[in-house]
């Protein structure tokens, strides 16, 4: 009983264990179930995760393949870069070789210019000293020239005395003959009228006095003869006072040659100072020596523009390569730091996940611990009791293992996974490395960049500044003439009048040139001899032209003065409204002053007179003066001429025969008488009327016809009458010149000496004018 | 109604412009009065005529530019620069000037006979060395009037479409766009006063031309120097485009010695 009671209690012991363990064995199949569930899930997941670990190999592949090619990119680039940096160097080897070579060529153009500027120095020396040599010269010129013109005016101051010396003794000597000559009348006279009874009553007293008469006589001639040396002396004295005014003239031109000469000197010390600021100037300029440098230079100097300007635009090709580069450069240096960043992110992705899992792997081993020791307590219970649970025992064994192999898998694939992020990371380490390297490189070029644009603007710079190729380009300027003045504009217009000229000539000798080919050019400096040749002996020639010239224009004026008694000036002057006018002054020998004079200004065929203080005299200036109608009739001047011929005694008129005529005539009563002549003459319809005024006679012309009035009409036909006060129309001086012009037009047409004609009535003339001296 | 309309192909409004300017008055009548038919001008090659029934419209196309018109528009924008320059600089006073509206400003023109005269045969020249295409810039020179140093360069670079020299073609380009280009620039001339040296002594200017080196040189030019300033300062201003004439406007000055002491 009790066993069966304590069998019955076991019994229910075990029952109760029985449905402890069928509750045990219900939670542990549930557990198992779950173990089961949880087993597929990890299996889910660990192929979910091989999945991954799959995509992202395949990932991790890609990215070192594409990595791999970024990196082969980046080598060749810096292969490339290097090529470019090498070229670079060989460029500048070669920029320092043609630099050295530069400066040799600059230190040899620089001895050059020292020699030349030595040259040049020794040349300016030597023209210093011609120059100075020449002033010494010019200045002693001019002392001669000041000397002789105070010789020359004491001279004529020595000779003025003594004409007037002589010409007092001549008064003098005049009165004596007069006294003489009226004595000698009064003798002839008392001859005449004592008849012969003394000559016979006392022929030895008549001899005696005849004798005396005679010696009066000789010394009478005598003093002639001294008053015709007196004569000439004074007009001697005459031509001695216009040299001393061609003197003075000419010393005013030394004058004034000595002022421009000044100026002159002053303009050469001008050019000196802007030569010597020229040449300062071209010391300034580097390997510049003298001035036909210059265009050299400034050639080379726009061929090293023109180079640069090449070299600029390769650099700024180089530089936008470069840019590019960069730009290319930078865009894979940002995409390599997002795939470095992506990479980086899926790296600690990946070390987040290989955590997970590592902790997940020790969950499940943790459990897979628990459920081994479950096992082996299960196993141990089921030692106990053995059947049903030994097949699960094994089941969960077998699984166990599967587990545990395929824990062991994930382990040497998370080991796998490892070294393949290590190595990521090695790789990543390497693209850092080169992506620094990249960096550096970008700097570099970045530097570069800015050298090359800065070198850029600096040429840009000289681009604006107006540097230009010589070769394609010239500059043209418009003429402008708007800050000049009139004078400067009318000048520049001539000159432009004679560029155009000379640009035509130009042509016109290239097209020559063009057309006679190289027969001109070959020939060339013989001809060029030749002609210098033929231009000193034109030279010789026209000097010689000039001496001769200035010789006979010096004698005809000297006999023009002497035969017309008139000295005539001409002389070229300008108005104040800038027309050029020739002015002739007329001045008598007679005239008692300087003032004495009539002025004309001869323009285009028409003379006017001018006013001065002469001619604004009262009595002057009531005579018109028909300016073109100046000359006498010619009849007139025939007469003039033709009394020398007839004329008697004959040393009256050794001078020029109408000059004594004149001379006669300026005696009044004596014109009057000739001019009676002329009346009676039937040749001549036109005549002379004279009358004294002041002292100096005037002639006019009056009209036969209305005899009360003078100058009525332009008519030609004149007579001449004894009027009791003739009107005045022509001055001394107008009658002189008229009376000059008509016989210098007749001088023209007559043969010299002239011959003229004597007529009847000359001797009548003569023989009154001797019968009115007497 | 019937009523009769100018239209005008071939050339913008902006060049017609320039083109009438250089045109005389009686051969403008004709496009000025809109009631009669009068024959087509021969002295406008460019300009065809043509008649509109019952519309009042003038239409213009307005986007074609040729050479000739370009060359006018550079030659006029040129002229209008010089006044302002010669205005705003003080070359000559401010009383010999008078405004005109341009360019959608109020420019200043001289009315000075001789400096008008000097200008009109100035951009008449350079109107014809654009259309040739040899003209590559036209400079503006201030020089004191005692000692003739050059004091400031106005640039003008002209780049000509080499295309259009040889084939004869023509461009696209907005009027307006011209228009507001050139503005600016004027813009820009007159605001230079505030940055550039004062003249404290009488000045002239001159202009010089940098042509190509084929060009005659006319009876009024001559050959020159360039006129440069050393170690000038340099500004650039805006530049304008007509597709076939690029200019671009620079001033270069000599620096002030203020300036350079500081």
């Amino acid at each position: 009983m009790v066993a069966l009671k304590t069998a019955e209690k076991l019994n229910l012991e075990y029952k109760s264990s029985l449905e402890a363990i069928s509750n045990r064995l219900t939670k542990c199949q549930q557990e198992h179930s779950k173990c089961a569930h949880h087993l597929c899930s990890v299996e889910q997941e660990l192929q979910a995760s091989k999945g991954r670990e799959h995509a992202l190999q395949e990932q991790l592949l890609k990215e070192t393949s594409e990595h791999q090619e970024r990196f082969y990119e980046q080598l060749k680039r810096c292969s490339e870069l290097e090529v470019q940096m090498q070229k670079e160097i060989e460029f500048r080897r070669q920029a320092e070789l043609t630099a050295d070579a530069a400066k040799e060529k600059a230190s040899a153009v620089e001895k050059e210019l020292l020699i030349i500027s030595e040259n040049s120095e020794r040349e300016k020396n030597r023209l210093q000293l011609s120059f100075s040599h020449s002033q010494d010269e010019s200045k002693l010129l001019f002392s001669r020239v000041n000397a002789e013109l105070d010789r020359k005016r004491i001279q004529a101051d020595n000779f003025a005395k003594e004409a007037e010396l002589l010409r007092k003794s001549l008064l003098d000597l005049k009165e004596q003959l007069n006294e003489c000559l009226h004595e000698k009348s009064q003798l002839e006279y008392k001859l005449l009228s004592c008849d012969s009874p003394l000559v016979k009553a006392n022929p030895s007293e008549n001899q005696t006095l005849v004798k005396h008469l005679r010696d009066e006589l000789r010394k009478a001639e005598t003093e002639l003869h001294e008053a015709r040396q007196l004569k000439s002396s004074h007009a001697n004295k005459e031509f001695l006072t216009e040299q001393l005014l061609e003197e003075k003239g000419r010393r005013e031109k030394v004058e004034m040659e000595l002022t421009r000469f000044q100026e002159v000197q002053l303009h050469a010390q001008r050019l000196e100072s802007e030569l010597t600021s020229w040449k300062s100037l071209l010391k300034q300029i580097p390997d510049v020596s003298c001035y036909d440098d210059i265009p050299k230079k400034i050639a080379y100097l726009q061929k090293e523009i023109v180079e640069n300007m090449l070299k600029v635009g390769e650099g700024n090709a180089r530089l936008k390569e470069l840019q590019v580069a960069l730009e290319m450069s930078n865009l894979s240096k940002e995409h390599t730091e997002k795939e470095c960043k992506l990479a980086k992110e899926k790296t600690e992705c990946t070390s987040m996940e290989v955590k997970r899992l590592e902790l997940m792997l020790l969950s499940v081993s943790g459990e897979c611990e628990k459920l081994k020791k479950d096992a082996v307590n299960w196993s141990k219970q089921k030692s106990g009791l053995p059947g049903s649970g030994q097949t699960n025992e094994t089941d969960l064994e077998t699984l166990l293992e599967q587990k545990e192999h395929a824990i062991r898998e994930l382990g040497r694939n998370l080991c796998q996974q490892r070294e393949s992020i290590n190595r990521q990371h090695d790789e990543i380490k390497v693209l850092n490395e080169n992506f620094r390297i990249e960096a550096k490189n970008v700097k570099s070029l970045e530097r570069e960049n800015e050298r090359l644009r800065s070198e850029n603007s600096l040429l840009e710079l000289k681009l604006g500044h107006g540097d230009y190729s010589v070769e394609n380009t010239k500059v043209l300027r418009m003429v402008n003439t708007l800050g000049i003045n009139n004078e400067a504009k009318h000048t520049i217009e001539t000159l432009q009048t004679e560029l155009q000229k000379a640009k035509s000539k130009l042509q016109a000798i290239e097209e020559l040139r063009e057309y006679s080919g190289e027969v001109i050019t070959t020939g060339i400096p013989e001809k060029l001899s030749q002609l210098k040749g033929q231009i000193a002996v034109l030279e010789k020639r026209e000097e010689r032209y000039k001496a001769v010239f200035a010789e006979k224009i010096s004698v005809f004026r000297r006999a023009c003065c002497s035969l017309f008694g008139y000295k005539i000036v001409m002389d070229d002057r300008q108005r104040p409204n800038g027309i050029p006018v020739t002015r002739f002054t007329l001045q008598s020998i007679y005239a008692q002053n300087d003032d004495e004079k009539l002025e004309f200004d001869y323009e285009s065929g028409i003379a006017t007179i001018l006013v001065n203080e002469y001619t604004s005299q009262q009595e002057i200036q009531h005579q018109p003066i028909p300016c073109n109608c100046w000359a006498p009739p010619l009849s007139v001047l025939r007469d003039l001429f033709s009394l020398p011929q007839v004329s008697s005694p004959p040393q009256l008129f050794s001078r020029p025969p109408w000059l004594s005529a004149v001379l006669l005539v300026s005696r009044p009563q004596l014109s009057r008488l000739l001019i009676a002549h002329l009346a009676a003459s039937a040749a001549h319809q036109d005549a002379v009327a004279a009358s004294p005024v002041r002292n100096s006679p005037r002639y006019s012309f009056f009209s036969a016809s209305s005899p009360g009035h003078h100058f009525s009409s332009p008519s030609r036909s004149y007579s001449a009458s004894l009027h009791p006060r003739p009107p005045v129309l022509f001055s001394r001086p107008m009658f002189f010149f008229s009376l000059a012009a008509a016989s210098a037009r007749l001088l023209l047409y007559c043969p010299w000496p002239p011959v003229f004609c004597p007529f009847s009535s000359s001797q009548q003339v003569v023989s009154s004018l001797s019968g009115h001296v007497s | 109604m019937f009523q009769a309309t100018w239209i005008l192909y071939g050339c913008s409004e902006l060049e017609l412009n320039s083109l009438l300017a250089f045109q005389p008055l009686e051969d403008l009548n004709p496009i000025a009065s809109s009631s009669h038919f009068p024959p087509p001008s021969p002295s406008l090659p460019k300009i065809f005529f043509n008649t509109y029934s019952s519309m009042a419209s003038r239409t213009v196309s307005k986007d074609v530019i040729t050479l000739k018109g370009s060359a006018a528009i550079v030659a006029e924008f040129f002229g209008y620069a010089a006044n302002s320059i010669l205005y705003n600089r003080g070359i000559y006073p401010e009383e010999s000037f008078t405004k005109v509206k341009k360019y959608g400003l109020s420019m200043l023109l001289t009315q000075d006979d001789d400096v008008k005269s000097f200008m009109a045969s100035i951009t008449s020249q350079l109107s014809e060395w654009l259309e040739a295409g040899k003209l590559q810039r036209a400079v503006l020179v201030i020089m004191s009037k005692s000692s003739s140093e050059v004091l400031e360069r106005w640039n003008f670079n002209i780049e000509t479409d080499s295309e259009v020299i040889e084939k004869g073609v023509s461009r696209e380009k907005c009027d307006k766009e011209i228009m507001r280009e050139i503005q600016a620039i004027m813009r820009q001339i007159a605001s230079s006063i505030t940055y550039l040296p004062c003249f404290d002594e009488p000045c002239v200017f001159d202009v010089l031309a940098y042509t190509d080196k084929d060009v005659a040189v006319p009876f009024s030019w001559t050959e020159s120097d360039a006129k440069l300033i050393s170690n000038p300062q340099m500004v650039k201003l805006h530049s304008f485009d007509t597709k076939i004439h690029k200019v671009d406007t620079m001033v270069s000055y000599k620096a002030d010695e203020w300036d350079e002491e500081e």
